[in-house]
Protein backbone atom coordinates (compact mmCIF):
# COMPACT_ATOMS: atom_id res chain seq x y z
CA UNK A 1 0.00 0.00 0.00
CA UNK A 2 0.85 2.94 -0.68
CA UNK A 3 0.36 7.11 0.19
CA UNK A 4 1.15 9.73 -2.64
CA UNK A 5 0.15 13.31 -2.40
CA UNK A 6 1.56 16.48 -3.21
CA UNK A 7 2.60 19.42 -0.58
CA UNK A 8 3.90 22.79 -1.15
CA UNK A 9 5.68 21.74 -3.99
CA UNK A 10 6.94 18.45 -3.21
CA UNK A 11 5.79 15.04 -4.78
CA UNK A 12 5.80 12.40 -2.09
CA UNK A 13 5.25 8.76 -1.85
CA UNK A 14 4.28 7.26 1.09
CA UNK A 15 5.25 3.38 1.47
CA UNK A 16 3.11 2.80 4.37
CA UNK A 17 3.83 -1.04 5.51
CA UNK A 18 7.71 -0.30 5.10
CA UNK A 19 7.55 3.51 5.98
CA UNK A 20 9.69 4.26 3.15
CA UNK A 21 9.67 7.96 2.14
CA UNK A 22 10.31 9.03 -1.39
CA UNK A 23 10.43 12.43 -2.93
CA UNK A 24 9.87 12.02 -6.83
CA UNK A 25 9.76 13.63 -9.52
CA UNK A 26 6.65 14.36 -11.71
CA UNK A 27 7.37 11.60 -14.14
CA UNK A 28 7.59 8.79 -11.01
CA UNK A 29 4.67 10.64 -9.44
CA UNK A 30 2.40 10.06 -12.54
CA UNK A 31 3.93 6.23 -12.87
CA UNK A 32 3.66 5.17 -9.52
CA UNK A 33 0.21 6.36 -9.67
CA UNK A 34 -0.47 4.11 -12.61
CA UNK A 35 1.34 1.10 -12.06
CA UNK A 36 -0.70 -0.74 -9.71
CA UNK A 37 -3.64 -0.70 -12.42
CA UNK A 38 -2.25 -0.50 -15.72
CA UNK A 39 0.97 -2.95 -17.30
CA UNK A 40 4.08 -1.23 -18.51
CA UNK A 41 2.89 -0.72 -22.05
CA UNK A 42 -0.62 0.98 -21.03
CA UNK A 43 1.63 3.23 -18.92
CA UNK A 44 3.62 3.98 -21.90
CA UNK A 45 0.78 4.49 -23.83
CA UNK A 46 -1.47 6.81 -21.29
CA UNK A 47 1.86 8.86 -20.96
CA UNK A 48 2.99 9.42 -24.41
CA UNK A 49 2.38 12.79 -24.59
CA UNK A 50 4.00 13.90 -21.96
CA UNK A 51 7.22 12.02 -21.28
CA UNK A 52 9.83 10.05 -23.93
CA UNK A 53 9.34 6.19 -23.80
CA UNK A 54 13.05 5.85 -22.93
CA UNK A 55 12.25 8.49 -19.51
CA UNK A 56 9.38 6.36 -18.59
CA UNK A 57 11.56 2.58 -18.79
CA UNK A 58 13.95 4.34 -16.63
CA UNK A 59 10.91 5.46 -13.98
CA UNK A 60 9.53 1.54 -14.24
CA UNK A 61 12.69 0.42 -13.48
CA UNK A 62 13.28 2.17 -10.54
CA UNK A 63 10.12 1.02 -9.44
CA UNK A 64 11.04 -2.20 -9.76
CA UNK A 65 14.31 -1.83 -7.60
CA UNK A 66 12.34 -0.02 -4.74
CA UNK A 67 9.74 -3.02 -5.11
CA UNK A 68 12.66 -5.93 -4.76
CA UNK A 69 14.43 -3.67 -1.79
CA UNK A 70 10.63 -3.68 0.01
CA UNK A 71 10.82 -0.34 -0.18
CA UNK A 72 7.25 0.63 -2.46
CA UNK A 73 4.28 -1.30 -2.54
CA UNK A 74 5.20 -3.61 0.47
CA UNK A 75 2.71 -6.36 1.46
CA UNK A 76 0.91 -5.82 4.68
CA UNK A 77 2.18 -8.92 6.92
CA UNK A 78 1.61 -7.68 10.08
CA UNK A 79 -1.76 -8.62 11.35
CA UNK A 80 -1.30 -11.51 12.71
CA UNK A 81 1.85 -10.76 14.35
CA UNK A 82 0.24 -7.92 16.55
CA UNK A 83 -3.13 -10.71 17.48
CA UNK A 84 0.17 -13.19 18.46
CA UNK A 85 1.91 -10.80 20.26
CA UNK A 86 -1.44 -10.03 21.85
CA UNK A 87 -2.32 -13.17 23.34
CA UNK A 88 1.55 -13.94 24.21
CA UNK A 89 2.59 -10.67 25.95
CA UNK A 90 1.51 -10.26 29.37
CA UNK A 91 0.88 -6.95 30.43
CA UNK A 92 2.43 -4.65 32.93
CA UNK A 93 1.01 -1.61 34.73
CA UNK A 94 3.88 1.37 33.55
CA UNK A 95 2.02 4.67 34.02
CA UNK A 96 -0.22 6.28 36.59
CA UNK A 97 -2.09 9.34 35.90
CA UNK A 98 -2.91 11.06 39.54
CA UNK A 99 -5.51 12.97 39.37
CA UNK A 100 -4.32 15.11 42.68
CA UNK A 101 -7.02 17.47 42.57
CA UNK A 102 -10.58 17.22 41.34
CA UNK A 103 -11.16 21.57 41.74
CA UNK A 104 -9.46 24.01 39.35
CA UNK A 105 -8.98 27.68 39.90
CA UNK A 106 -10.15 28.39 36.13
CA UNK A 107 -13.48 28.12 34.59
CA UNK A 108 -12.28 26.88 30.85
CA UNK A 109 -15.12 26.46 29.06
CA UNK A 110 -13.75 23.33 27.19
CA UNK A 111 -12.59 21.55 30.21
CA UNK A 112 -13.57 17.74 29.44
CA UNK A 113 -13.04 17.45 33.33
CA UNK A 114 -16.10 20.32 34.06
CA UNK A 115 -13.38 22.52 35.89
CA UNK A 116 -11.48 19.78 37.82
CA UNK A 117 -14.67 17.70 39.03
CA UNK A 118 -14.94 14.92 36.45
CA UNK A 119 -18.78 14.98 36.86
CA UNK A 120 -18.74 14.80 40.21
CA UNK A 121 -17.54 16.87 43.45
CA UNK A 122 -14.67 18.58 44.05
CA UNK A 123 -11.83 16.31 46.38
CA UNK A 124 -8.38 16.57 46.57
CA UNK A 125 -6.45 13.58 46.30
CA UNK A 126 -5.41 12.48 50.36
CA UNK A 127 -1.24 11.33 50.90
CA UNK A 128 -2.59 8.18 51.46
CA UNK A 129 -4.53 7.63 48.52
CA UNK A 130 -1.53 8.79 46.51
CA UNK A 131 0.71 6.16 48.52
CA UNK A 132 -1.70 3.58 47.71
CA UNK A 133 -1.64 3.97 43.98
CA UNK A 134 2.61 4.14 44.12
CA UNK A 135 2.34 0.87 45.89
CA UNK A 136 -0.24 -0.28 43.35
CA UNK A 137 2.17 0.42 40.24
CA UNK A 138 5.35 -0.80 41.84
CA UNK A 139 3.43 -4.27 42.69
CA UNK A 140 1.68 -4.45 39.25
CA UNK A 141 4.67 -3.72 36.97
CA UNK A 142 6.42 -6.62 37.09
CA UNK A 143 10.05 -6.68 36.65
CA UNK A 144 9.72 -3.27 34.45
CA UNK A 145 11.96 -0.50 36.38
CA UNK A 146 11.01 2.80 34.59
CA UNK A 147 7.93 3.92 36.00
CA UNK A 148 5.84 6.71 35.17
CA UNK A 149 3.57 9.11 37.27
CA UNK A 150 1.54 12.01 35.74
CA UNK A 151 0.55 14.59 38.58
CA UNK A 152 -2.87 15.49 37.02
CA UNK A 153 -6.15 17.29 37.80
CA UNK A 154 -7.82 19.46 37.99
CA UNK A 155 -5.20 21.76 38.98
CA UNK A 156 -2.51 19.58 40.94
CA UNK A 157 -0.88 23.05 42.20
CA UNK A 158 -4.08 23.27 44.20
CA UNK A 159 -2.75 20.51 46.61
CA UNK A 160 1.07 20.31 45.69
CA UNK A 161 2.33 19.45 49.66
CA UNK A 162 0.89 15.99 48.16
CA UNK A 163 2.83 16.32 45.46
CA UNK A 164 5.98 16.93 47.16
CA UNK A 165 5.01 13.86 49.89
CA UNK A 166 4.56 11.92 47.04
CA UNK A 167 7.79 12.54 45.20
CA UNK A 168 10.02 11.72 48.39
CA UNK A 169 7.50 8.73 49.16
CA UNK A 170 7.88 7.31 45.12
CA UNK A 171 12.35 8.11 45.66
CA UNK A 172 12.35 5.64 48.59
CA UNK A 173 9.98 3.12 46.95
CA UNK A 174 13.01 3.64 43.97
CA UNK A 175 15.44 2.06 46.34
CA UNK A 176 13.42 -0.31 47.87
CA UNK A 177 12.24 -2.04 44.79
CA UNK A 178 15.10 -1.22 41.94
CA UNK A 179 12.49 0.92 40.06
CA UNK A 180 13.29 4.50 38.47
CA UNK A 181 10.22 6.95 38.41
CA UNK A 182 9.89 9.47 35.91
CA UNK A 183 7.20 12.40 37.10
CA UNK A 184 5.65 14.98 35.52
CA UNK A 185 3.20 17.83 36.41
CA UNK A 186 0.51 19.27 33.99
CA UNK A 187 -0.43 22.79 35.70
CA UNK A 188 -2.58 26.06 34.55
CA UNK A 189 -0.18 28.02 35.76
CA UNK A 190 -2.14 30.37 38.20
CA UNK A 191 -0.30 29.27 41.28
CA UNK A 192 2.95 28.86 39.75
CA UNK A 193 5.33 30.26 42.07
CA UNK A 194 9.58 29.90 42.73
CA UNK A 195 9.07 27.11 45.10
CA UNK A 196 6.95 25.40 42.75
CA UNK A 197 9.25 25.91 39.80
CA UNK A 198 12.02 25.15 41.90
CA UNK A 199 10.43 21.68 42.88
CA UNK A 200 9.79 20.95 39.40
CA UNK A 201 13.16 21.36 37.91
CA UNK A 202 14.78 19.07 40.49
CA UNK A 203 11.48 16.36 39.80
CA UNK A 204 10.00 16.71 36.98
CA UNK A 205 10.82 15.15 33.93
CA UNK A 206 8.38 16.89 32.13
CA UNK A 207 5.58 19.78 32.64
CA UNK A 208 2.92 20.90 30.78
CA UNK A 209 1.58 25.03 30.90
CA UNK A 210 -1.57 24.81 29.63
CA UNK A 211 -2.03 27.99 27.43
CA UNK A 212 -3.82 28.53 24.23
CA UNK A 213 -2.14 31.22 22.18
CA UNK A 214 -3.07 34.72 21.34
CA UNK A 215 -4.28 36.78 24.70
CA UNK A 216 -7.99 37.80 23.41
CA UNK A 217 -8.18 33.71 22.16
CA UNK A 218 -7.14 32.28 25.77
CA UNK A 219 -8.77 34.63 27.58
CA UNK A 220 -12.25 33.79 25.64
CA UNK A 221 -11.88 30.28 26.89
CA UNK A 222 -9.46 30.15 29.98
CA UNK A 223 -11.34 32.81 32.38
CA UNK A 224 -11.34 32.66 36.20
CA UNK A 225 -14.90 31.49 37.59
CA UNK A 226 -15.21 35.91 37.86
CA UNK A 227 -15.18 36.05 33.77
CA UNK A 228 -11.78 37.92 33.91
CA UNK A 229 -8.60 36.63 31.74
CA UNK A 230 -5.30 34.15 33.04
CA UNK A 231 -3.29 35.18 30.14
CA UNK A 232 -1.61 38.44 32.16
CA UNK A 233 -1.00 36.15 34.69
CA UNK A 234 0.63 33.29 33.18
CA UNK A 235 2.53 34.05 30.78
CA UNK A 236 5.59 35.59 32.52
CA UNK A 237 5.59 32.72 34.70
CA UNK A 238 5.88 30.58 31.94
CA UNK A 239 8.73 32.51 30.07
CA UNK A 240 10.45 32.56 33.22
CA UNK A 241 9.71 28.31 33.89
CA UNK A 242 10.58 27.33 30.50
CA UNK A 243 13.97 29.66 30.79
CA UNK A 244 14.60 27.39 34.03
CA UNK A 245 14.59 24.39 32.38
CA UNK A 246 16.51 25.82 29.08
CA UNK A 247 13.80 25.50 26.82
CA UNK A 248 13.21 21.52 27.38
CA UNK A 249 11.57 19.15 29.24
CA UNK A 250 8.34 20.90 29.02
CA UNK A 251 5.53 21.79 26.60
CA UNK A 252 3.05 24.79 26.45
CA UNK A 253 -0.26 23.38 25.49
CA UNK A 254 -3.16 25.15 24.44
CA UNK A 255 -6.48 24.04 22.38
CA UNK A 256 -7.89 25.87 19.20
CA UNK A 257 -11.27 25.27 18.51
CA UNK A 258 -13.87 26.61 16.22
CA UNK A 259 -13.26 30.19 17.56
CA UNK A 260 -10.26 30.09 16.45
CA UNK A 261 -10.04 28.36 12.86
CA UNK A 262 -6.36 30.30 12.40
CA UNK A 263 -4.76 28.87 14.83
CA UNK A 264 -1.41 29.13 13.21
CA UNK A 265 -1.45 32.63 14.25
CA UNK A 266 -1.40 31.38 18.10
CA UNK A 267 1.17 28.65 17.35
CA UNK A 268 3.53 31.13 16.10
CA UNK A 269 2.34 34.11 19.01
CA UNK A 270 3.87 31.31 21.64
CA UNK A 271 6.54 30.70 19.27
CA UNK A 272 7.37 34.92 18.95
CA UNK A 273 7.59 34.87 23.18
CA UNK A 274 10.09 32.38 23.22
CA UNK A 275 8.76 29.31 23.55
CA UNK A 276 10.70 26.16 21.75
CA UNK A 277 8.45 23.19 22.81
CA UNK A 278 4.67 24.04 21.57
CA UNK A 279 0.99 22.12 21.15
CA UNK A 280 -1.82 23.52 19.97
CA UNK A 281 -4.04 21.06 19.54
CA UNK A 282 -7.92 20.77 18.71
CA UNK A 283 -10.81 20.58 20.54
CA UNK A 284 -12.78 17.28 21.67
CA UNK A 285 -15.98 18.49 22.19
CA UNK A 286 -19.80 17.35 21.75
CA UNK A 287 -21.38 18.29 18.31
CA UNK A 288 -23.58 20.74 20.35
CA UNK A 289 -20.88 22.70 21.40
CA UNK A 290 -20.80 26.51 20.36
CA UNK A 291 -16.45 25.88 20.20
CA UNK A 292 -16.50 22.37 18.59
CA UNK A 293 -14.86 21.76 15.49
CA UNK A 294 -16.83 20.51 12.60
CA UNK A 295 -16.67 18.63 9.26
CA UNK A 296 -17.02 22.06 7.56
CA UNK A 297 -14.07 23.18 9.18
CA UNK A 298 -11.59 20.79 7.97
CA UNK A 299 -10.41 22.59 4.50
CA UNK A 300 -9.98 25.76 6.55
CA UNK A 301 -7.85 23.88 9.29
CA UNK A 302 -5.88 21.61 6.96
CA UNK A 303 -4.91 25.65 5.16
CA UNK A 304 -3.83 26.56 9.01
CA UNK A 305 -1.24 23.37 9.18
CA UNK A 306 0.11 23.83 5.55
CA UNK A 307 0.70 27.31 6.59
CA UNK A 308 2.21 26.51 10.05
CA UNK A 309 4.32 23.98 8.11
CA UNK A 310 5.57 26.24 5.53
CA UNK A 311 6.46 28.94 8.47
CA UNK A 312 8.20 26.23 10.34
CA UNK A 313 10.63 25.90 7.24
CA UNK A 314 11.41 29.26 6.98
CA UNK A 315 11.84 29.95 10.72
CA UNK A 316 14.45 26.38 10.49
CA UNK A 317 16.36 28.31 7.69
CA UNK A 318 16.51 31.33 9.87
CA UNK A 319 17.74 29.53 13.24
CA UNK A 320 14.42 30.46 14.84
CA UNK A 321 13.20 26.39 14.82
CA UNK A 322 10.29 25.36 17.61
CA UNK A 323 9.09 22.25 17.83
CA UNK A 324 5.47 21.63 17.16
CA UNK A 325 4.20 17.94 19.13
CA UNK A 326 1.76 17.19 16.32
CA UNK A 327 4.52 17.72 13.65
CA UNK A 328 7.08 15.98 15.40
CA UNK A 329 7.59 12.33 13.25
CA UNK A 330 11.09 10.64 13.62
CA UNK A 331 11.65 9.02 10.05
CA UNK A 332 15.16 7.12 10.99
CA UNK A 333 13.97 6.05 14.26
CA UNK A 334 10.62 5.79 16.69
CA UNK A 335 8.87 2.81 18.13
CA UNK A 336 8.53 -0.61 16.75
CA UNK A 337 5.93 -2.01 14.35
CA UNK A 338 4.02 -4.22 17.64
CA UNK A 339 4.00 -0.95 19.63
CA UNK A 340 2.75 1.51 16.80
CA UNK A 341 -0.01 -0.81 15.79
CA UNK A 342 -1.02 -1.31 19.37
CA UNK A 343 -1.96 1.95 20.53
CA UNK A 344 -1.58 4.27 23.94
CA UNK A 345 -1.64 1.51 26.23
CA UNK A 346 -4.94 3.02 28.44
CA UNK A 347 -6.36 0.32 30.10
CA UNK A 348 -3.66 -1.82 30.35
CA UNK A 349 -0.61 -0.18 30.35
CA UNK A 350 -1.92 3.12 31.80
CA UNK A 351 -4.16 3.71 34.17
CA UNK A 352 -6.07 7.11 36.01
CA UNK A 353 -6.52 7.07 39.68
CA UNK A 354 -9.32 9.32 41.30
CA UNK A 355 -8.77 11.07 44.69
CA UNK A 356 -10.66 8.44 46.63
CA UNK A 357 -8.38 5.77 45.09
CA UNK A 358 -10.30 4.47 41.78
CA UNK A 359 -8.91 3.37 38.71
CA UNK A 360 -10.03 4.08 35.07
CA UNK A 361 -8.69 3.42 31.71
CA UNK A 362 -7.37 6.81 31.48
CA UNK A 363 -8.08 10.34 32.64
CA UNK A 364 -10.47 10.97 29.88
CA UNK A 365 -12.64 7.57 31.30
CA UNK A 366 -13.05 9.27 35.09
CA UNK A 367 -16.55 9.87 36.19
CA UNK A 368 -17.90 7.09 33.67
CA UNK A 369 -19.08 4.40 36.26
CA UNK A 370 -19.20 1.63 33.05
CA UNK A 371 -15.81 2.18 33.12
CA UNK A 372 -15.17 1.72 36.24
CA UNK A 373 -11.94 -0.75 36.74
CA UNK A 374 -11.67 -0.80 40.52
CA UNK A 375 -9.26 0.80 43.18
CA UNK A 376 -5.51 1.02 44.16
CA UNK A 377 -6.27 -0.80 47.14
CA UNK A 378 -7.87 -4.00 45.95
CA UNK A 379 -6.13 -3.50 42.52
CA UNK A 380 -8.16 -4.20 38.95
CA UNK A 381 -11.18 -6.18 39.38
CA UNK A 382 -12.86 -5.63 35.58
CA UNK A 383 -10.67 -8.13 33.91
CA UNK A 384 -12.52 -7.81 30.96
CA UNK A 385 -13.10 -4.05 30.32
CA UNK A 386 -8.97 -4.27 30.56
CA UNK A 387 -8.99 -7.32 28.20
CA UNK A 388 -11.80 -5.34 25.65
CA UNK A 389 -8.96 -2.53 25.95
CA UNK A 390 -5.64 -4.84 25.28
CA UNK A 391 -7.64 -6.64 21.88
CA UNK A 392 -8.13 -2.93 20.79
CA UNK A 393 -4.92 -2.41 18.01
CA UNK A 394 -5.12 -0.94 14.56
CA UNK A 395 -6.57 -3.76 12.94
CA UNK A 396 -9.49 -4.06 15.64
CA UNK A 397 -10.88 -1.36 13.66
CA UNK A 398 -12.85 -1.33 10.36
CA UNK A 399 -11.63 2.59 9.76
CA UNK A 400 -7.59 2.19 10.46
CA UNK A 401 -6.39 -1.14 9.05
CA UNK A 402 -6.47 0.20 5.42
CA UNK A 403 -5.39 4.29 6.77
CA UNK A 404 -2.14 4.87 5.72
CA UNK A 405 -1.42 6.98 8.80
CA UNK A 406 -1.97 4.13 11.20
CA UNK A 407 1.79 3.65 11.86
CA UNK A 408 2.03 7.51 12.73
CA UNK A 409 -1.56 7.44 14.46
CA UNK A 410 -2.00 3.85 16.15
CA UNK A 411 -5.61 3.92 15.85
CA UNK A 412 -6.28 7.44 17.97
CA UNK A 413 -7.88 7.86 20.88
CA UNK A 414 -10.03 4.95 22.91
CA UNK A 415 -11.40 7.78 24.59
CA UNK A 416 -12.61 9.73 21.89
CA UNK A 417 -13.93 6.53 19.71
CA UNK A 418 -16.24 5.87 22.96
CA UNK A 419 -17.69 9.17 23.00
CA UNK A 420 -18.65 9.80 19.38
CA UNK A 421 -19.58 6.30 18.50
CA UNK A 422 -20.22 4.41 21.80
CA UNK A 423 -17.07 1.79 21.26
CA UNK A 424 -14.14 2.44 22.18
CA UNK A 425 -13.00 -0.20 18.73
CA UNK A 426 -13.88 2.69 16.38
CA UNK A 427 -11.91 6.44 15.48
CA UNK A 428 -13.17 9.50 15.78
CA UNK A 429 -13.83 10.78 12.51
CA UNK A 430 -12.38 14.67 12.21
CA UNK A 431 -9.78 13.37 14.78
CA UNK A 432 -8.70 10.89 11.88
CA UNK A 433 -8.89 13.49 9.24
CA UNK A 434 -6.62 16.35 10.72
CA UNK A 435 -4.19 14.07 12.00
CA UNK A 436 -3.79 12.29 8.49
CA UNK A 437 -3.11 16.36 7.23
CA UNK A 438 -0.25 16.12 9.97
CA UNK A 439 1.43 13.53 9.42
CA UNK A 440 1.35 14.67 5.20
CA UNK A 441 2.74 18.14 6.61
CA UNK A 442 5.33 16.59 8.99
CA UNK A 443 6.48 14.17 6.19
CA UNK A 444 6.91 17.50 3.96
CA UNK A 445 8.67 19.38 6.12
CA UNK A 446 11.01 16.21 6.67
CA UNK A 447 11.52 16.72 2.81
CA UNK A 448 11.80 19.95 2.62
CA UNK A 449 14.71 19.83 5.29
CA UNK A 450 16.43 16.85 3.56
CA UNK A 451 16.63 18.78 0.07
CA UNK A 452 18.42 22.08 2.37
CA UNK A 453 20.76 19.98 3.58
CA UNK B 1 18.16 7.01 -8.41
CA UNK B 2 17.21 9.49 -11.07
CA UNK B 3 13.56 9.58 -10.16
CA UNK B 4 13.38 9.33 -6.82
CA UNK B 5 15.10 10.71 -3.21
CA UNK B 6 14.32 8.34 -0.26
CA UNK B 7 14.74 10.10 2.78
CA UNK B 8 14.87 7.08 5.42
CA UNK B 9 16.65 4.29 5.39
CA UNK B 10 15.24 2.44 8.37
CA UNK B 11 12.61 0.13 7.79
CA UNK B 12 9.67 -0.89 9.63
CA UNK B 13 9.56 -4.74 8.76
CA UNK B 14 13.34 -4.74 10.23
CA UNK B 15 11.59 -3.94 13.94
CA UNK B 16 9.72 -7.42 13.69
CA UNK B 17 12.11 -9.27 15.08
CA UNK B 18 13.39 -7.55 17.91
CA UNK B 19 10.40 -5.07 18.46
CA UNK B 20 7.30 -5.82 20.67
CA UNK B 21 9.28 -6.24 23.93
CA UNK B 22 7.95 1.54 25.66
CA UNK B 23 2.70 4.82 27.23
CA UNK B 24 1.90 7.39 24.94
CA UNK B 25 -1.07 9.81 24.17
CA UNK B 26 5.37 8.00 16.96
CA UNK B 27 8.68 9.92 17.81
CA UNK B 28 10.42 7.36 20.83
CA UNK B 29 12.29 4.83 20.49
CA UNK B 30 16.81 1.07 23.72
CA UNK B 31 15.83 -2.63 22.10
CA UNK B 32 15.35 -1.15 18.83
CA UNK B 33 18.06 2.31 18.46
Amino acid sequence: MIHQYQNNGYNIVLDVNSGAIHVVDELMYEVIGLYEVHSPEEIRALLADKYEAAEIDEALSEIDELIESKELFTPDEYEGYIEELGKNRPTVVKALCLHIAHDCNLACKYCFAEEGEYHGKRELMSYEVGKAALDFLVANSGNRRNLEVDFFGGEPTLNFQVVKDLVAYGRNLEKEHDKKFRFTLTTNGVLLNDDIMEFANREMDNVVLSIDGRPEVHNFMRPFPNGSGSYDLVVPKYKKFADSRDQQRYYVRGTFTHHNLDFAEDVLHLADLGFKQISVEPVVAPESADYAIREEDLPRLYEEYDKLAQEMIKRHKNGEDFNFFHFMIDLEGGPCVAKRLSGCGSGTEYLAVTPWGDLYPCHQFVGNEEFLLGNVYEGVKRDDIVADFKSCNVYSKEKCKNCFARFYCSGGCAANSYNFHGSIHDAYDIGCALQKKRVECAIMIKAALAQED
Amino acid sequence: MKHVQTLNTRKLQNTVKKGGCCTSCGNQTEQCK
